[in-house]
């Protein structure tokens, strides 16, 4: 489906929408401008909507574990106050005193269009990078990721009908990624192209883009949990194997490597005979991996007993679980798990930590710790100097924080340009 | 190999009842050879407990001889090589696509190619895709040359082999080391075609050909094809796997911008772990030939499960000596469904291709499901050596 102009349309109209979509965009750029108020008390309302479960029957749907829990980070994330401390954060810069006579005026304007590449791993995340670009006055136009269940657009429909205003700033598609001439199309239309996903789309993209656009890349990162001693070491361990369970480590924040502080490999084999158990424990709390997880699991495990056999490959030691797997790293490079709840456990001590994720610095995203709390702000430190964006304790991992910077960057700065006025000053 | 021979000789090629015990027999035979001749697969049986005594072992039903025979993972294919004849007794290697940089090798004996050919010849006379009718021929895929061995380059090159040929002409072009596709000169080329009298055959990945049928609709080009004109499809579908809905897409933008009807589009279902050319049937359903039989296999315990349950798809074949691919897993998830469900008039089982084994069917993150985009665009862009 498709939204364009605050109606929907069916799929087969998308090249006669594209085809109007430049004059209809240059005709709102000249005659329109979108406030921050008009689009918070928008998404404010979508947001308290959500939370009296308007969307319940969609979002039960959705093959994520404890939905509930799930809609109410939207509505949270959706809410005025969340909102409004986004924009203050990302954009409030204070104004210093004493400018010198020649200062410029400057203003905060939106990009202009912003071309939206969703990714399909977390539900909503459309909708949220939609509501980014709206609250920064831009006109959007979404590319909906292939397995979006049209909540997306549900959703969407609802926004422009409780604000109407907000309908020339809005499109989305349901364009297959492989329709390039669609894609060319839209890059061309953009100011800015967001896109979320994998290296493969994302230097699709960069292939894409015409030179010149802003490339907004919110590319596949990869998280890690490291220990260094406990405080209370059930609660803890319990907490990361949620996380794992949770997220199936599908998301950029999820732990791919738990890292010990050690030199000892027999210590990484006394961590998995400990933590296997309390992993096994979280998963069957919640709903089961999907038949194209269980069966990609399977299949390299059974390849890896074949190898075994072969003999040449020595077969790295695994603690085989329940719907879930430990396999000790012969290294201790940071790298995707085979993720669905198959962690690596590899070891990392400390002064090891800054080669090793310097090779990864192009991935890094968030560091879960596990440690003392008088040691939380050094660990904390080397992470930050590696490269690391964000520092949780590991059951946090993918906790989302009030005014947290997204990958390094205040999203809203990249939708947003600055504008400088300056007339005759010299005069 | 008499067993194998006399397998693929078989009058209907649709009779996989009446041919169980021809296929347990050269089952067997074929074990037995690649056994004995391949250090690796020997290595692998023994490790699984399938030694000679159970290959030769009679006391089995063809069913549950195939769910004990050890299967290999075309993934292991791609992590190494194993042959049971030495190469220079090869008679052609060929590789699969490898999208993500690995690929299987496998290689191919005379006298599996001249089973090969007999199947081929036996099934494409089924789907009527043989005429003495001269046609023109455009291939959605690679030119051959000697530098790509990807079997899809070999099988569509060797579709054109159908009808006497007239012409070729290749969407991927190779020129100064490597392919880029000429979109332009193929609309062209259908266009002029469609003036003339011979049919055209379009012969290659499904991706490709919808691109090109989806070109033609933006630059508002539509023709009738001569009459006899069909759309062969083979190589995967990528992102449109199975949905029907894309499927269906598919047929009514043919009947479109080409005229062609989806009774005239063929679809292939192979794989080079498994070179059997699974063909459909006027329903577009992929019944199972004598040459070959399918386990479906539980994604947890890998177990053998029945008709209408979804699991990793077993191929079997005992076409290829030169190579272990005797029983292979593939990547996909699919379905067995009994033959009489389809209302073709064939009556083995056929089976349907659900998707595609992934950490997650529909959604991964840092794994990056996104190769598609970046396909499609380096298709345009001209894209590299496979």
């Amino acid at each position: 489906m498709i939204i364009a102009n605050g109606k929907i349309y069916r799929s087969e109209e998308q090249d006669r929408i594209l085809a109007a979509a430049a004059h209809n965009i240059d005709r709102t750029l000249a005659e329109r401008s979108l406030d921050a108020e008009t689009v918070i008390a928008a998404i404010d309302r979508l947001g308290s909507e959500i939370a009296r479960g308007v969307f319940d029957e969609r979002i039960n749907e959705l093959p994520v574990d404890e939905p509930m829990r799930y809609k109410a980070m939207a509505a949270e994330m959706l809410s005025r106050e969340f909102l409004e401390y986004k924009l203050a954060v990302e954009l409030g810069g204070s104004e210093p005193e004493n400018a010198p006579e020649n200062a410029a005026f400057t203003r905060i304007m939106p990009l202009g269009v912003i071309f939206h590449i969703a990714a399909g791993n977390m539900d909503g995340l459309p909708a949220f990078s939609l509501a980014e670009g709206l609250l920064t006055g831009n006109i959007n136009i979404l590319k909906l990721p292939r397995a979006d269940n049209g909540l997306s657009v549900e959703i969407i429909a609802k926004l422009i009908e409780y604000e109407p205003r907000l309908a020339d700033f809005i499109y989305v598609f349901d364009t297959p990624s492989s329709d390039v001439h669609a894609m060319k199309k839209m890059a061309a239309l953009a100011d800015g192209i967001a896109v979320w996903g994998g290296d493969g789309a994302v230097s699709a993209v960069r292939a894409l883009a015409p030179v010149g656009t802003r490339l907004i890349e919110w590319g596949h990162k990869l998280s890690f949990a490291y220990i260094s001693g406990y405080e209370d070491k059930e609660r803890e361990l319990t907490e990361l194997a949620a996380h794992i369970a949770a997220t199936k480590q599908l998301l950029c924040s999820s732990c791919q490597v738990i890292y010990l502080d050690t030199d000892d490999e027999s210590e990484l084999e006394g961590f998995c005979a400990e933590f296997l158990p309390i992993l096994e424990r979280e998963i069957a709390r919640r709903k089961p991996v999907s038949i194209g997880g269980r069966a990609h699991s399977s299949l390299l495990r059974y390849t890896d007993m074949l190898e075994d056999i072969l003999g040449e490959k020595p077969l790295p030691k695994h603690f085989g679980g329940k719907g879930c797997s430990l396999t000790i790293g012969a290294d201790s490079e940071l790298e995707l798990s085979d993720m669905m709840c198959n962690v690596l456990v590899k070891k990392l001590p400390r002064r090891g930590i800054v080669p090793v994720l310097r090779r990864g610095k192009n991935y890094l995203q968030t560091a879960g710790l596990i440690c003392p709390e008088s040691e939380r702000a050094e660990l904390a430190d080397i992470f930050a100097r590696c490269g690391v964006t964000r520092v949780t304790s590991a059951g946090a991992m993918s906790d989302y924080f009030a005014g947290e910077g997204h990958d390094g960057d205040y999203p809203l700065r990249r939708y947003t340009r600055v504008v400088n006025t300056s007339f005759d000053w010299r005069r | 190999m008499k067993y194998r021979r006399r397998l693929f000789s078989a009058k209907s090629p649709y009779d996989t009842n009446g041919t169980e015990e021809l296929f347990l027999r050269a089952v067997r035979e074929n074990c037995l050879f690649h056994y004995t001749n391949c250090p690796e697969y020997r290595k692998l049986l023994d490790g699984l407990g399938f030694g000679e005594r159970e290959i030769v072992s009679d006391s089995l039903p063809l069913s549950e001889y195939l769910a004990r025979l050890p299967f290999i993972p075309t993934l292991l294919f791609k992590r190494r090589r194993m042959f049971s004849v030495p190469r220079h007794r090869m008679f052609v290697k060929a590789t699969s696509s490898g999208t993500s940089g690995r690929f299987s090798e496998i290689g191919f004996d005379a006298g599996g190619l001249l089973c090969g050919l007999k199947m081929v010849l036996r099934l494409g006379r089924q789907r009527g895709l043989f005429s003495l009718r001269p046609c023109r021929y455009i291939v959605t895929g690679y030119q051959p040359h000697r530098g790509n061995r990807t079997a899809v380059t070999k099988t569509a090159f060797g579709a054109t082999l159908f009808t006497p040929c007239i012409s070729r002409k290749y969407v991927l072009k190779y020129a100064n080391g490597k392919y880029s596709p000429d979109f332009d000169g193929t609309v062209e080329a259908v266009v002029r075609y469609s003036k003339k009298r011979a049919p055209v055959r379009f012969m290659g990945f499904p991706a490709y050909m919808y691109f090109l049928m989806r070109e033609m609709e933006r630059r508002g080009v539509s023709v009738r094809l001569p009459k006899g004109s069909k759309i062969m499809l083979g190589g995967g579908w990528k992102q449109f796997y199975a949905e029907q809905a894309d499927k269906d897409a598919f047929y009514r933008l043919a009947e479109k911008v080409l005229g062609v009807s989806d009774k005239d589009v063929v679809e292939f279902y192979g794989a080079v772990e498994h070179p059997i050319m699974y063909t459909d049937c006027p329903n577009h359903r992929f019944h199972i030939p004598v040459y070959s039989r399918v386990l479906i296999r539980d994604c947890d315990t890998l177990e053998p499960l029945p008709p209408g349950e979804t699991g990793l798809v077993n191929l079997i074949t005992p076409m290829i000596c030169a190579t272990p691919i005797l029983s292979v897993m593939t990547d996909d998830l699919g379905v067995l469904r009994d033959g009489a469900e389809c209302g073709c008039g064939i009556r083995s089982p056929y089976l349907e291709i659900i998707g595609r084994v992934a950490p997650d069917s529909i959604k991964t993150c840092a794994a990056g499901a996104s190769e598609i985009l970046s396909e499609s665009i380096s298709a345009l862009k001209g894209a590299d050596q496979p």
